[in-house]
């Protein structure tokens, strides 16, 4: 069943504090966190989030599109899986 | 042919339909540049045989493909999950200053404002977007691939200029113990 409207997103609130006071700075620091439960505001985006993944930190740049989503949904937990091999695929 | 000339293109996925039709994925950042292909080389017992394209219908959402010589589902099962390359060559060209993940792969890391980090060890790639792994001071550090991160890849003297966050060095360096006040979600 999905959260109640009436409630509104949950965020926790130590995070959310967190965001205002360097959105308040103008800083973009790493923010580390285990609340993998917590929504992404728009006041996210442009922050980068260390989101513990049950094993390690995985770093999690927020853009616009993630808004409205969780923030565990981007720190997979299982198929964390790196790649050397030969690809098209790079920066560009 | 061995894989050190080529480079991976992606996997069969699954049998499409009756007629020996197979899905495929394409691991690369433009499927559409691959319209034109005519053959592809597809991974057996380790060994790199080549596929003549039949036909190849590439989606947003899915790519289905159709290779001479395999008219059958049965023919087509044994190919499922298979892995596709093609020789380096078919590579498209890069502008300057862009650089293909494998390229970089054991350059050092140049911070802007730390200096020389650790190497490039390999990339992840994950559904929003692609992570390298760095291996600095025996530690496994992820950066994120992002313009606003990444930067020039200094092919002569293997260099990846990066501009890390603060405080991205210190969250892998240190200890992970839960010392910054988010200890209350273990309990929640």
């Amino acid at each position: 069943m999905a959260r109640s409207l009436k409630k509104g997103p949950y965020i926790d609130f130590r995070l959310s504090n967190k965001v205002e006071v360097m959105n308040e700075a103008g800083k973009k620091s790493v923010i580390k966190t285990w609340s993998r439960r917590s929504m992404i505001s728009p006041d996210f985006v442009g922050h980068t989030f260390a989101v513990h993944n049950g094993n390690k930190f995985i770093p999690v740049y927020v853009t616009e599109n993630m808004v409205g989503h969780k923030l565990g949904e981007f720190a997979p937990t299982r198929n964390f899986r790196g790649h050397v091999a030969k690809k098209d695929k790079g920066k560009r | 042919m061995t894989k050190e000339d080529c480079y991976e293109l992606g996997r069969i996925t699954r049998v499409h339909g009756l007629k020996g039709e197979l899905q495929l994925l394409f691991e690369v950042d433009d499927p559409f540049e691959y319209e034109e292909l005519d053959s592809v080389l597809i991974e057996q017992k380790g060994q790199l045989i080549p596929f003549f394209v039949e036909q190849l219908n590439i989606q947003p959402n899915r790519i289905i493909a159709k290779f001479e010589e395999v008219d059958s589902i049965d023919k087509a099962q044994t190919l499922v999950g298979s892995k596709l390359w093609l020789t380096l060559d078919n590579l498209p060209d890069l502008d300057k200053g862009q650089f293909y993940y494998h390229d970089v792969v054991g350059y050092q890391v140049v911070d802007k404002t730390l200096g020389p980090l650790g190497t490039v060890r390999e990339f992840a790639s994950f559904s929003h977007q692609d992570i390298l792994v760095m291996d600095y001071q025996g530690k496994e550090v992820l950066i994120p691939v992002i313009n606003e991160m990444i930067g020039e890849a200094d092919h002569d003297q293997q260099l990846l200029h990066v501009s890390l966050p603060e405080g991205l060095l210190d969250i892998y360096l240190s200890e992970s113990s839960k010392d910054d006040g988010d200890e209350e979600e273990e309990h929640a």
